[in-house]
């Protein structure tokens, strides 16, 4: 059979992966894989590293360069974007959704106008990108003209992004100047009315064109003749394309847990609706991915720690432990963020770090159904996103791609609200897998190219969790 | 000059969704840009939405005859979230019971309302009430 090798890399902060695949007909097949620690100062030796291990002795004679490489990067903070919006409910909630669609994080959030305070800090947090927005289409000038002097003052070298209010957007562009700005349609062109797929689009282009070689990733980029994508587009684009091209895989949510960040991304129907439920709030994207800052097992240890406190000491009174020595586990991983527990205790605690960033990071992703009670009856008032018909549910990154057991994924579905009029739209009981081979950013970097192939193969990489639900589909 | 702007919706804990949409379908037939909320929308939600779309005017609901809780307040919160030259006008069943209209519309009128509608108000009228208070607004 015809066969064609390519190269797909990702370069992450701690880690830089390689994956060689063959090309036969239409199925990839993973060929080898490598792994190897990255350099942040260099990293196109990095690449030259893993890129050599991966190809060893595997070419057929072919020399490395006829050899097409597919890569992305989170290296060097991945992409950080400040969103700037108007009230925080509508344009600002909808930057940031544009903006962690697009493969960003968002590092600071502002609304109404910006002070000199809110400047300083703007600054401060060395965005790459400012994701402009406020008012809809023929909406609100006042606020969105003073932010647009406010930054084109503002001495900082992040590519400002315009999309809100289209109608002054010529003003806006004027009053930026000469600073370095683009721009792309309104991402809520109405109220309720979420348009973000042109800003995305251009998000993407500003990474290519304008960051890539500040990330110092250009040297890549000369040898190997193409750009790469932030990592976490590459799995979101990979997330839209199995829900599309494998049977069984419409609606599924994959969780991406590292030291630093939890990302979780779903692809289910947003809002089913139904007689008596009724949708307040923005209607959320059937694609969606949310970046939690707070959440890791390392570098965020001490910010996991602050924030899911209650749930933490909540699940070590269940086993008769105090919350001491969770503590002084947590101050040590946090400095020693590649620390690998060799002890059960060690072990333990990494398995409930785990749970709450499992967990957390799924509240925060799903939506909330409450039941109220009205003159005319009971009613069920739902905000946020429905997860409740995810049927499939993957872990990815270092910890979750090594689980063996099914219940760490499953802490996603556990969260329960103690309002008993309130509840938490999680996913129900998923059949759990793990990317144990970590393939799926990999196969992101392949997925605008060979669409079909990369989401079979990435679904056909997994590791089933879930006993007894492994080849059938989920009724 | 640019259609008025109006956000409307039903306050509260309200669910009857047939006049909104009959108030969406008139009004935009008569040349304004509607934003309609829909149905059980809190006092922030219609300020977000006007605050959004810069809106002229909010039309708030109330068939269900907590319209004068639901709606205490809203003038006092578009003041102090910049809205300070929003018309506010409020119509429906506003309270349960057999209270005199124009008792109803003394107390709406003291929280802040410019015109209060009975639920037998001709919709026209609205209309050109409204273009009528914007232009007045204008020449102030």
């Amino acid at each position: 059979m015809d066969s064609k090798l390519l190269l797909s890399v990702d370069i992450g902060s701690t880690y830089a992966k390689g994956g060689l695949f063959a090309l036969e007909g239409e199925e990839l097949r993973l060929v080898a894989r490598e792994v190897r620690p990255t350099t942040v100062d260099d990293l196109a030796r990095v690449f030259g590293e893993v890129r050599e291990a991966v190809l060893a002795g595997r070419t057929g004679g072919l020399p490395a360069s006829g050899i097409p490489v597919y890569w992305s990067s989170s290296a060097r903070g991945g992409l950080k974007i400040a969103a700037v919006g108007l009230t925080p409910d509508l344009t600002l909630s909808v930057a940031r959704m544009a903006a962690t669609s697009a493969g960003g994080k968002v590092v600071r959030a502002f609304s109404y106008e910006l002070s000199a305070e809110d400047l300083a800090e703007l600054r401060s947090v060395e965005p790459d990108i400012i994701l402009f927005t406020g008012g809809t289409d023929g909406g609100n000038s006042r606020v969105v003209l003073h932010n647009a002097a406010a930054l084109a003052g503002l001495d900082s070298p992040a590519v400002i992004l315009y999309a809100g209010n289209r109608k002054v957007r010529e003003r806006v562009v004027g009053i930026l100047g000469d600073r370095a700005a683009a721009t792309a349609d309104n991402v809520m062109p109405e109220v309720g009315t979420i348009d973000i797929e042109p800003a995305r689009e251009v998000i993407r282009r500003i990474f290519l064109e304008r960051i890539v070689d500040g990330k110092g990733l250009s040297s890549v980029v000369a040898a190997v003749g193409r750009e790469p994508l932030p990592t976490p587009l590459a799995v979101f684009e990979l997330v839209r394309t199995i829900a599309e091209r494998v049977p069984g895989w419409e609606e599924f949510a994959l969780i991406d847990m590292g030291g630093a960040t939890t990302d979780f991304y779903s692809h289910a129907k947003s809002f089913r609706g139904g007689g008596s439920v009724i949708l307040r709030g923005l209607l959320e994207p059937t694609l969606k991915r949310t970046v939690e800052g707070d959440l890791g097992l390392r570098v965020s240890a001490e910010a996991l720690f602050r924030s899911e406190a209650a749930f933490l000491e909540g699940r070590l009174r269940e086993s008769g432990r105090g919350i001491e020595g969770l503590k002084a586990y947590v101050a040590e991983v946090s400095r020693g963020t590649e620390y690998l527990p060799d002890d059960e205790e060690g072990r333990g605690y990494d398995h409930l770090l785990a749970a709450a960033c499992v967990r957390a990071a799924a509240l925060r992703h799903a939506g909330i159904l409450q039941r109220v009670f009205t003159p005319q009856g009971g009613f069920l008032v739902q905000r946020g996103k429905d997860l409740r018909q995810v049927r499939r549910l993957i872990g990815s990154g270092g910890y979750l791609a090594a689980a063996t057991d099914p219940a760490i994924l499953l802490e996603a579905c556990a969260p329960r609200s103690d309002d008993p009029d309130t509840r938490h739209l999680v996913p129900g009981s998923p059949a759990c897998y793990a990317d144990a081979q970590y393939l799926i950013p990999l196969l992101g970097n392949l997925a605008a190219d060979f669409p079909g192939a990369a989401a079979r193969a990435a679904v056909a990489g997994l590791k089933p969790l879930t006993p007894g639900r492994l080849e059938k589909e989920p009724s | 000059m640019d259609a008025p702007r109006i956000v409307l919706g039903v306050i509260g804990a309200d669910c009857h969704s047939v006049g909104n949409k009959i108030l969406e379908a008139f009004f935009a037939e008569a040349g304004f840009h509607v934003v309609n909320l829909g149905v059980m929308v809190s006092q922030d939600e219609f300020l977000d939405a006007a605050i959004e779309s810069n809106a002229d005017a909010i039309f708030v609901s109330s068939l269900y005859g907590h319209g004068l809780i639901d709606c205490e307040g809203l003038r006092e919160k578009a003041v102090e979230r910049g809205l300070d030259k929003i018309v506010l006008y409020v119509g429906g069943n506003l309270v349960v019971g057999k209270t005199p209209f124009e008792e109803v519309e003394r107390r709406f009128k003291e929280m802040g309302f410019d015109r209060v509608f009975r639920p037998t108000v001709d919709l026209a009228e609205v209309a050109d009430l409204l273009r009528r208070d914007l232009e007045a607004l204008k020449k102030d």
